[in-house]
């Protein structure tokens, strides 16, 4: 078997995380790949963790990365990429994480208990080869959405370059998905333009 | 790169078994939805019309497996998708129907389990179906063998005339992968005048069981050579793994990561009954055999069974969930099995370096768990609360029996609700609550159903209640879709497809006759409180029907909230810190606590400017303008 590229997007149900699995697999047919997607949907949507698994190759493989070989980590919300990266994440991961945080019932009750965003960012870093921490909370407030998420994060996958797909497939099959014009088509551009700006912390830097 | 060929789709495992079906030329198609079987009849609707199919979400499986086998009989080839916890209401059906056969047209039937239960009420392995009923069991291992088996499935039915069930799991049926689509052929079959001869088993059932078993000795043989099942093993390999459905991917690729070639790999597509000597065969020269099966050990004991008796050195050691190589209970997957295969090789194996392992067990300390909640102004969520209101006031003098939907989720909500159990469960067990006020039981009892859930399982209990004059308040909460599977009409949802009729649950419950039936409105709290609390103190059957809304749904449907009075905090008269019952208490996701200012803050982005939460402030401090 030759290499598989895995791609793991980490968020809570309703973040858009669906679609941006879709948006890698369609990409990764369009020039010739076999992608295999692994996700969970149903109950999880309610509020829960959801993991979208994108393996790409040139073979079929199976639907879930194995422990710790997630190449690209796309974290829609820090306590979930913390969650992923515990289950998945290496010395080989580079992470995109958006420090958005979407708070769990219980820790609007006892706030003391909440990692803080520089401890997720640490913990990432002390595993992972590089992590971009990106503020796409700032970003969308700006362009007046918070349901742009997942536009901004493909974007700013599309821009670092790591994955074997380039920038303009991610954003032709994105907007095969969902219309990529307006708000969306703005998060797609600040994603690309704030990971430009961003220093990475990790054990390979 | 393999270029993908134009007749390549990317399709999940439920919409490469849809494909299947039409490659198979079915004609019906009934089924109940439950994750995650759910988009194998989802994809077969939306094209109903074109490939003119009959297609329809059914009352609940057994009614759908019954509407099938009606079908099939009169020659009609068709398709029945259930979830695991389907198959068990559909079981009383199935054990009648493999003796009496399914006639010309052919059945099959889609079991589609949830090893860890990430959707689910339980963890079932649903193979012992196949056991139970004498029936065969196909387990494809990819999404392009789930769309493949779909037309032999159907051969194999139409040829011994009995139903065939094809098993997917959760990550089969939700993963997507590139598949090879075929023709979908013009339409082979016709409706019989009539129906076949013997459609019973008495007066000798046990006559039928016999003629059944011989199918099964047939089928047994043509699957010995079958091309489902794979083979990969060599001279030199002395760990053979036996695997079922999608773990043939997950043993492939951690003998790769393993690098390990005397590991060799049998791939177990036809699981029951098992091709005998095709299995004795390829584990005739080997030390050892792994066997990769979610969940139970099926296949397990069914080949340690038939190695009982064989000559000695032609049976290995087997090592699988019986002998705990790898867990009897949850998911399996690639790093389960890289353990196990290196124990059983004697090499090490260790995913992580030392340095990666200790910033791993660092992280996990910083980790939360996260529980399912319900929406940003979910109307359930207010019952709940009305419930708790009610609890308090009656000194937790209160018990719900609960039921399965989006509306389990009490359960997570200070346990509002108590339990949680099968489909009409929450009423069925009220039945039995409800007769125990003579022994002392002090608790009111109330019991909590969906719209959906009511129909499916919950009128022959309702019935009995009445009958026995149970003492209980049952509550419908009724926003009108199958919300918790993605909004699937039933018979009572608001807008039905032409040619089918709204059954209104009121009538029914009218005309089952409780000694009170009140309707309100589960979004005016107050109003829910009160109601609830006048019914519970009443002696007698009462039932409360909540008008409910899916806000999932209705973003389907409207466009924003936009024109609605907005929702704000009036800091004036919050109490802050000291209160604090709008955040820990209601606990509306749409609705976070400034920690800094020490208030709770609205969140504009989830608010859908209900109102809800208006009242849940003691100070009134939360409002709308």
């Amino acid at each position: 078997m030759s290499k598989v590229y895995n791609i793991l997007v980490a968020g809570v149900g309703g973040q858009g995380n669906l679609v941006c699995g879709r948006a890698l697999a369609d990409a990764s047919c369009a020039q010739g790949l076999r992608p295999v997607v692994g996700q969970i949907f149903g109950a999880s949507q309610r509020g829960g963790s959801v993991y979208t698994h994108v393996r790409i190759a040139d073979h079929d493989t199976g639907p879930l990365i194995p422990r710790g070989r997630t190449d690209l980590l796309l974290g829609l919300e820090p306590l979930e990429t913390l969650r992923a990266a515990v289950d998945y994440a290496g010395p080989q991961t580079t992470v995109i994480l958006s420090t958005m945080e979407v708070r769990t019932m219980a820790t609007r009750c006892e706030e003391d208990r909440h990692p803080s965003g520089d401890e997720v960012v640490d913990a990432l870093a002390a595993i992972c080869a590089k992590v971009y921490a990106v503020d796409a909370g700032a970003a969308l407030k700006t362009i007046g959405t918070a349901r742009a998420l997942n536009a901004y994060m493909l974007g700013a996958l599309a821009a670092l370059g790591t994955t074997p797909l380039p920038a303009d497939n991610i954003k032709a099959s994105l907007a095969e998905i969902i219309p990529l014009t307006g708000m969306n088509l703005a998060a797609f551009g600040a994603g690309a333009q704030d990971i430009m700006d961003v220093t990475p912390v990790g054990r390979n830097v | 790169m393999v270029k993908s060929g134009l007749r390549e789709k990317l399709m999940s495992g439920n919409e490469a078994i849809a494909r299947g079906a039409l490659e198979a030329g079915i004609g019906f198609c009934s089924s109940y939805p439950g994750t995650p079987s759910t988009e194998i009849t989802t994809t077969l609707m939306k094209t109903a019309t074109e490939h003119d199919i009959y297609v329809e979400w059914s009352v609940n499986e057994k009614v759908a497996l019954e509407a099938a086998a009606g079908a099939s009989w009169a020659g009609v080839p068709a398709i029945c998708p259930m979830k695991s916890l389907g198959l068990n209401v559909a079981a009383d059906f199935l054990l009648n129907l493999n003796l009496s056969g399914t006639g010309k047209g052919g059945l099959v039937v889609v079991v589609c389990d949830d090893p860890r239960g990430h959707s689910s009420s339980n963890e079932q392995d649903s193979r012992f179906y196949a056991e139970a009923a004498y029936l065969p069991l196909l387990e494809p291992a990819t999404c392009q063998q789930a769309k493949d088996i779909i037309p032999y499935a159907f051969e194999l039915s139409r040829k011994f005339e009995i139903p065939v069930i094809v098993r997917s799991t959760t990550r089969l049926s939700h993963s997507r992968a590139a598949v090879k689509v075929g023709n979908i052929s013009k339409r082979k079959w016709s409706v019989t005048d009539g129906l076949p001869e013997r459609l019973y088993n008495v007066p000798n059932p046990h006559l039928r069981h016999s003629d059944l078993l011989e199918k099964l000795e047939i089928i047994s043989q043509e699957f010995e050579d079958s091309e489902w099942n794979s083979l990969d093993s060599r001279d030199s390999t002395n760990l053979l793994t036996v695997s079922t459905g999608i773990c043939l991917r997950y043993v492939e690729e951690a003998i790769d990561l393993l690098d390990d070639n005397k590991v060799g790999s049998l791939g177990l597509v036809t699981t029951h009954p098992l091709p005998k000597k095709f299995l004795l065969k390829a584990m005739k020269d080997v030390d050892n055999v792994l066997f990769a099966e979610e969940i139970d050990p099926f296949v397990e004991d069914a080949i340690r069974s038939l190695s009982v008796n064989r000559p000695s050195g032609e049976t290995p050691q087997f090592h699988g969930k019986r002998t705990g190589n790898v867990p009897a209970f949850g998911e399996m997957n690639t790093d389960i099995l890289m353990e196990a295969i290196a124990g059983i090789q004697g090499v090490d194996y260790e995913p992580h370096d030392v340095e990666t392992l200790a910033a791993v067990e660092k992280a996990r300390d910083l980790l939360l768990a996260r529980s399912l909640t319900f929406c940003a102004a979910c109307t359930h969520r207010n019952v709940y609360w009305a419930i708790r209101k009610v609890r308090k006031k009656l000194k937790g003098n209160l018990v719900v029996a609960g039921d399965i939907g989006c509306y389990s989720l009490g359960i997570f909500y200070d346990e509002s609700m108590n339990s949680m159990q099968a489909m009409g469960s929450g009423i069925g067990t009220a039945c039995g609550l409800g007769q125990l006020g003579r022994f002392g039981f002090n608790s009111k009892v109330v019991a909590v159903a969906g719209d959906s859930t009511f129909f499916h399982a919950c009128i022959p209990a309702l019935v009995n209640a009445r009958h026995k004059n149970a003492d209980i308040t049952f509550v419908i909460l009724d926003n009108s879709t199958t919300a918790m599977t993605g909004f699937q009409s039933h018979p009572g949802s608001g807008t039905q497809a032409k040619n089918e009729s709204h059954v209104s649950i009121e009538k029914v419950v009218n005309a089952i006759g409780a000694d009170s039936v009140a309707t309100g409105d589960a979004a005016d709290i107050p109003s829910v409180v009160e109601l609830l609390h006048k019914t519970v103190l009443k002696k007698g059957l009462h039932v409360i029907i909540l008008a409910s809304v899916c806000r999932l749904e209705e973003q389907k449907r409207v466009a924003g909230y936009d024109t609605e009075p907005e929702v704000y905090i009036d800091l004036e008269e919050c109490s802050g810190e000291k209160c604090r019952i709008c955040v820990d208490d209601f606990g509306c996701t749409a609705m976070s606590w400034d920690c800094e200012a020490g208030h709770p803050v609205i969140l504009e982005h989830l608010c859908v400017r209900c109102g809800a939460c208006v009242a849940v402030c003691p100070h009134g401090a939360i409002r709308q303008r």
